[in-house]
């Protein structure tokens, strides 16, 4: 430190700016160095009409700014996709998409796939019970109210019900089925594909049951009529192939488009989704 | 000195996320660098949208500064480094160097050449154009890229202001004060 500091002038010419351009550099170089020219300058700022900056709001905004929290990596892929911002919040905040939940429904798969890649007959069986079921419990799970109690509230917004429910829908199939076709690549076979359909028919049935009853209701109710007709099947003949028959693959397809629907018709209600209580 | 912690204990503590040693921190440094920035660009909201960046970058990064010279220093290089990012997003808004076209009072001339002898008197004789190039590449440590963006033309042009200024103080200086 050398001594010299700015003197009054020369600090009063800087904040208004009429200081040359020698005079201005040497007291910038100046209060890099200089703690005490530095408050100077702040205080003679806060007085001198000309720093019109309003510095407590521009706090405001850096305080907002760094507040944020970090969208979640699921919200990044989703806007890396192309959603805009605030639908990718949307689609994001669903209980579904917390690890917690995803790491049960892939301890699940995992376990149904290493039951019918080493459990021969009746792994295949149990493979073919689970895998189907699993999307359309994520999906109920993506929107039911009680999973996600924000969602009622942002069901009556503007914002159509029908995109959001359909948005999240995708999103979480989009996560849900790569992770069971994964798992099905352990198991023998033609069996390992023959869950789609079926899938995408639970898929359609509960978002079409959803317009009378809560999503999880009608995703359990569907999931054990499915377990039912499997154990009834597996007790009869012990074979999985009426399942894998074109004819019963055809079945799960009208079911589908049937369902979906409906789903269409009725998408006024889903204002008023149900909760599971 | 007083009791107040000094910037870098500050820092330490921001990178604890200490919300009251960053208010401080800002508090202790927003000012003036808004007033030096906004020697830089006259639209006072680029202004603050700079400040904001920058504090919010050093909220990110507290550990950016590597301890080597004044932290007012680096604050500065991330400040007029958000600046000019800031000006290339948004274009149309010229960065003004507003004190290049004011010109000294006589007095004031006459203090400026005793205090900055040759050197004062060769940068006033420079034209606007020229001087807000030294000022941003030589006194700010832009790059001429850096530059380009601040004042908005060519990096072209900055190459050659900055040649020709050079060559402009160095004929002024060499043949003496007139």
């Amino acid at each position: 430190m050398t001594g010299w500091h700015l003197d009054d002038d020369m600090l009063r010419r800087y904040v208004e700016r009429t200081d040359s351009l020698a005079e201005g550099a040497s007291a910038e170089q100046h209060l890099l160095a200089c703690e005490p020219c530095r408050a100077r300058v702040n205080a003679a700022a806060s007085v001198i009409e000309l720093s019109v900056i309003d510095l407590a709001a521009v706090w405001g905004h850096t305080r907002d700014a760094i507040e944020v929290p970090r969208p979640s990596v699921f919200e990044r892929l989703l806007r890396g996709a192309g959603l805009p911002a605030p639908e990718a919040r949307l689609v994001a905040v669903a209980s579904a998409f917390r690890g917690v939940w995803l790491a049960g429904v892939a301890a699940v798969l995992a376990f149904a796939a290493l039951a019918a890649a080493f459990g021969h007959a009746r792994g295949v069986w149990v493979f073919l019970a689970v895998a189907p079921i699993v999307p359309c419990l994520v999906v109920a799970a993506g929107y039911d109210p009680w999973m996600d109690p924000a969602l009622e509230p942002e069901l009556v917004t503007p914002y159509p019900a029908l995109r959001l429910i359909l948005l999240r829908t995708i999103a979480v199939l989009a996560l849900a089925l790569p992770a069971v076709l994964l798992f099905g690549l352990l198991v023998p076979g033609e069996t390992a594909f023959a869950w789609l359909l079926p899938a995408v028919g639970f898929v359609a049935v509960v978002l079409a049951a959803s317009t009378w009853v809560s999503p999880l209701r009608a995703a359990i109710a569907v999931s054990s009529a499915w377990l039912a007709v499997v154990s009834l099947l597996a007790a009869r003949s012990g074979s999985a192939d009426a399942v894998l028959q074109a004819r019963a693959q055809a079945g799960f397809l009208a079911l589908a488009a049937a369902s979906f629907a409906i789903f269409l018709v009725r998408r006024r209600r889903l204002r008023q989704l149900r909760t599971w209580r | 000195m007083d009791s107040r912690p000094d910037d870098e204990t500050l820092l330490l503590a921001v990178a604890e996320r200490d919300m009251g040693a960053f208010r401080t921190l800002y508090e202790r440094h927003a000012g003036w660098l808004a007033i030096r920035l906004a020697r830089r660009c006259n639209d006072r909201d680029l202004v603050a949208d700079a400040i904001q960046d920058t504090f919010v970058a050093v909220w990110q990064k507290p550990r950016g500064f590597r301890g080597d010279g004044d932290i007012a220093a680096w604050l500065w290089g991330i400040a007029i480094r958000r600046l000019v990012s800031r000006l290339r997003t948004r274009s149309g808004v010229a960065a003004v160097f507003e004190n290049a076209g004011v010109a000294p009072a006589a007095e004031d001339q006459v203090l400026l050449s005793v205090e900055y002898g040759d050197i004062g008197q060769a940068l006033a004789r420079l034209s606007p154009e020229m001087r807000a190039v030294i000022q941003a590449v030589v006194l700010d440590g832009l790059s001429a890229k850096e530059a380009a963006h601040l004042l908005q033309v060519p990096v072209s042009s900055v190459k050659t202001r900055l040649y020709r200024a050079r060559a402009h103080l160095r004929a002024a200086l060499a043949e003496g004060p007139s």
